[in-house]
């Protein structure tokens, strides 16, 4: 079969990930976790592993595995693992979270939580990874863009890898480690999940969703361009933890891949410019400029590091670095591509199959802009208050900033909620006999093949 | 092998005609792959760059009554071809009854339009739509409604060109 289908799953993915950001928006904001004061505490990893190998990892997988297929423009391969990856890696999140909280308390079922919990987390992310993986291996020869997802896949496995091996060590599974060479893996692991994975990632599915939403021309040479940077990011990078492992001096190799890294995004904001010039829609919607603001909030973040390791305070910035990728930029881009997402996936699943043979409403009066519009200011006004709290050290503030991102997010989920069940919808557009769709699991009718 | 559509233009030549429209818009009927032969009472050399920009290699041979038939063939590098099950036979298909453009439209509104055109057209009855992505979605749910389709990229990957045959459609 040529061509893509809805995928089944997705939705599911998506609803496990928003629900653990508001959890973990709200630990955040109820102080359980306090990042300014202890930013590799015990509580600290908890929550922000509800975010990473929570929200921000279950989202792009739920969206790859619709997204793969698109770019493949074939099926979804072993399909059947969608739901039992996703199961696998929730459960192991959770457990992992309880490990870090378990460990915080000095609770005797620490070590099995997180050992549990980092074996689920490789086997679910591992399942979800072999069905994108397998699928781009099945549309050879890839685009760039395809490319650069498949490049986030290997990301993600060294992300694992290297999360598995902490956790391990962690769990007092490893033998002594007198060099504390396993706490040295700690920023490869970090570099490797919110860059080599996520970002690359990202950063391939803006350059197919951006144009499409704001009707511009893709851009032809700077995917190619972005991926020979990337790769060479991912070996320097490689190159670095190798020297790590050996005891040697790594600066030079982290320093290289760190530039290689910065020049990619350069292409890819190059790229966005000439996208946005382009477009034909004059209007960006709420979700357009709520993708703009995370790009807008990714290069701050370059800017903050950048500048501070010119000035040796590198040390200083990196929870703030880290707070702008995670949240507004990579959780922006998110947030705002769910906004064009769900409605657009929803409206397929429902009108679908009679588009064409009678009225349908555009995707559009599923979810206007103007409801999402005020959250993603909340939102973001709330990462930027979050991020001054880090560089002034005020834990209240940082407070106060989560507790505002939550409220968007529990905003959003409850907008997000009530577009899959078309609450905005005319009756009459309504179709006779037929659910609306559910929540989280997209009914696909007869006839047509999952 | 490579099927031709055969657009002679002799007649109209020497009655004093401009043939260039008509040899376009043969053009745009063509099936993804198909090629193009040209029968003329001169080489038509303007037209090479033309075809060449579109796509086409050309090859010219001179008839023994001083006429000339050329053929234009789909250029090797040209993108393959998608096509969907039955869809093989598409060149003996008929010329297209509609004309849709559908680029600068989001989705999924390409695909509404091209589904709302077949729902009034009879089977076997062709249309022919050019787009400015690949339309992932369509494709299957053609497939789905019983239509046969054959979808080809242009070399840059910015249109697509989608040929449907209409089936007998089940309604559901």
């Amino acid at each position: 079969m040529h061509g893509a289908t809805l995928s089944r799953w997705t939705m599911s993915w998506f609803g496990a990930a928003i629900v653990l950001l508001v959890a973990a928006e709200a630990l955040f904001a109820l102080g359980f976790a306090d990042p300014v004061a202890a930013p590799r505490g015990a509580e600290t990893l908890a929550v922000v592993h509800l975010v990473t190998a929570g929200w921000l990892g279950l989202l792009t997988i739920g969206a790859a595995l619709q997204f793969v297929p698109v770019l493949a423009a074939g099926r979804l391969r072993a399909a059947a693992a969608s739901l039992p990856s996703l199961i696998l890696a929730l459960l192991g999140d959770l457990a992992l979270v309880g490990g870090f909280v378990a460990l915080g308390r000095g609770a005797a079922a620490a070590p099995h939580l997180l050992a549990g919990g980092a074996a689920l987390l490789v086997a679910g992310y591992g399942g979800g990874g072999m069905m994108l993986g397998l699928t781009l291996r099945a549309a050879r020869p890839l685009a760039a863009v395809p490319r650069l997802v498949g490049l986030g896949l290997v990301g993600l496995a060294a992300t694992l890898v290297l999360g598995a091996g902490l956790a391990s060590g962690l769990a007092g599974l490893l033998p002594p480690d007198p060099a504390g060479r396993v706490a040295d893996l700690l920023p490869f692991h970090i570099v490797f999940g919110l860059g080599g994975w996520l970002t690359a990632t990202a950063l391939a599915v803006s350059y197919r969703l951006l144009p499409m939403f704001l009707l511009a021309a893709e851009p032809s040479v700077g995917p190619k361009r972005l991926l020979r940077l990337a790769i060479s990011a991912f070996v320097l990078l490689g190159l670095a933890l190798a020297a790590v492992a050996v005891g040697v001096d790594a600066r030079l190799a982290a320093g290289a891949s760190a530039i290689a890294a910065v020049a990619a995004i350069a292409v890819h904001g190059r790229d966005l410019a000439a996208i946005v010039r382009g477009r034909r829609r004059r209007d960006i919607e709420a979700s357009g400029r709520a993708s703009l603001l995370a790009v807008l909030t990714l290069w701050a973040a370059v800017a903050l590091g950048l500048g501070a390791a010119l000035l040796g305070e590198t040390a200083r910035v990196v929870p703030t670095v880290v707070h702008l990728a995670g949240f507004g930029w990579l959780s922006g881009l998110g947030l705002a591509q769910l906004g064009k997402i769900v409605p657009f996936l929803t409206w397929l699943e429902y009108f679908g199959p009679v588009m064409g043979r009678r009225p349908t409403p555009r995707t559009q009066d599923l979810l206007p802009s103007r409801r999402l519009e005020p959250w993603y200011v909340v939102f973001h006004a709330g990462v930027w208050i979050g991020a001054a709290a880090l560089l002034a050290e005020a834990p209240a503030l940082y407070r106060f900033g989560a507790l505002m991102q939550g409220v968007a997010v529990a905003a959003l989920l409850v907008v997000f909620a009530r577009t899959r069940r078309l609450a905005g919808v005319a009756a009459e557009h309504l179709r006779e006999g037929v659910d609306r769709p559910r929540l989280f699991v997209a009914t696909i009718e007869p006839g047509s093949k999952p | 092998m490579t099927l031709y559509k055969d657009v002679d233009v002799r007649t109209l030549l020497r009655k004093g005609g401009e043939p260039f429209r008509l040899i376009m818009a043969a053009l745009e009927t063509l099936a993804p792959g198909q090629g193009l032969r040209i029968l003329s009472t001169f080489e038509p050399k303007p037209l090479y760059r033309v075809m060449s920009e579109r796509g086409f290699d050309h090859a010219a041979r001179p008839l023994t009554d001083g006429d000339w038939e050329v053929t234009f063939t789909p250029s090797a590098s040209v993108p393959p071809v998608a096509v969907s099950r039955g869809g093989e036979d598409a060149t003996d298909w008929a010329d297209p009854i509609f004309h849709l453009d559908l680029s600068a439209l989001e989705a999924p509104e390409p695909m509404v339009r091209i589904l709302r055109q077949i729902d009034l057209m009879e089977p076997d009855e062709v249309l022919f739509a050019v787009l400015d992505r690949e339309p992932v979605f369509l494709l299957p749910e053609l497939e789905r409604r019983g239509h046969r389709w054959v979808c080809a990229a242009d070399e840059a990957r910015t249109t697509w060109r989608l040929l449907v045959r209409v089936g007998e459609e089940t309604v559901s």
